[in-house]
């Protein structure tokens, strides 16, 4: 039997850290490890690593990136699925450049007609990027698909 | 009891988390308010300012009503416990967020009319608005998300098809 392909979940704290658990679903079985922020809410979840918020400051962005790549390294992920936000970016282009990891970007629920920052940053290089507003299509491209969205 | 929540946002919103204060105060409403990063220190209500996301979910399940900013978290959890939901959305006028897209949130599900969110747009009719929803008692049923199935279909399909595409 083939080995299952590894991944990485990315997130944010607050709406992006729900929307991954209520997706948690659609990686049970593969093994995988979690990367988001540290914060109270995020507290304590198996399998997490913890970066400070890279917006706090340069310090803490140079500090997040770093510790970002070194994950990657020693994790190796076959594919990255991100809710958002920013802290995904780094990820995602360390991924695909180095390891040419697959990726799959799910927009926030809160980006109902105007695209996010991140979003815009990681269209190009995701291989499957799902909106969760309709409106978002035609503001992304060929590439953004709807399926329905969590709210 | 009434869950007020604003959320992981690193600006305040100290407008929801006043009135709900001056409500708990003439009131016997059980009110408890997350107030995240809101500089106003309530007088009469129970708060906090952060806790663990598996708390704040007991919180939203022991509520007969929850009202928020137009945050994601809290909509998703109150939709899947089936809890009555009031969202008031922050605005970018009053240094309450960076952008107005919490209005759009708003007035997108506004329009879908949703039986258990009511939505309030200025603070003074929050208080109408609470003995409204809670005289009503309407208790939707925790319904099947179409939407969160759709999404783990997609993803799940697309995760088999790089399993089986690579050695």
């Amino acid at each position: 039997m083939k080995k299952s392909k590894k991944i990485g979940l990315i997130c944010s704290a607050g709406g992006h850290y729900t929307e991954m658990l209520q997706l948690w679903e659609a990686f049970e079985g593969y093994p995988k490890f979690l990367l988001t922020y540290r914060e109270v809410t995020t507290k304590d979840q198996k399998g997490a690593y913890y970066v400070e918020n890279i917006f706090r400051g340069p310090l803490a962005f140079i500090k997040g990136v770093v510790k970002t790549f070194m994950i990657l390294l020693r994790e190796r992920p076959d594919i990255l699925f991100s809710t958002g936000s920013e802290i995904a970016a780094p990820a995602f282009y360390f991924g695909k450049l180095l390891f040419g990891t697959k990726l799959i970007y799910l927009e926030c629920s809160a980006q109902v007609y105007r695209p996010s920052l991140t979003g815009r940053c990681v269209y190009p290089i995701t291989d499957l990027f799902l909106v969760q507003w309709e409106p978002l299509l035609k503001k992304y491209g060929p590439k953004a698909k709807y399926v329905g969205g969590l709210i | 009891m009434i869950f007020i929540t604003v959320g992981n946002h690193y600006q305040g919103f100290d407008r929801l988390i006043k009135k709900a204060d001056e409500i708990a105060s003439h009131t016997s409403y059980d009110i408890l308010i997350q107030k995240g990063y809101s500089s106003y220190q309530p007088q009469s209500a129970r708060y906090f300012d952060f806790v663990p996301i598996q708390e704040a979910m007991q919180y939203i399940q022991a509520s007969e009503l929850v009202i928020s900013h137009a945050g994601i978290g809290t909509i998703i959890l109150c939709k899947e416990y089936g809890i009555p939901l009031l969202i008031f959305p922050r605005r970018k006028k009053y240094g309450e967020h960076g952008t107005d897209h919490q209005m759009e949130i708003a007035k997108a599900i506004e329009e879908r009319k949703d039986d258990h969110i009511y939505i309030v747009y200025e603070e003074d009719q929050l208080g109408n608005k609470i003995a409204e929803v809670l005289t009503r008692r309407q208790r939707p049923a925790p319904g099947a998300n179409v939407g969160r199935a759709n999404l783990i279909r997609t993803i799940q399909g697309f995760i088999e098809w790089v399993n089986n595409k690579r050695p």
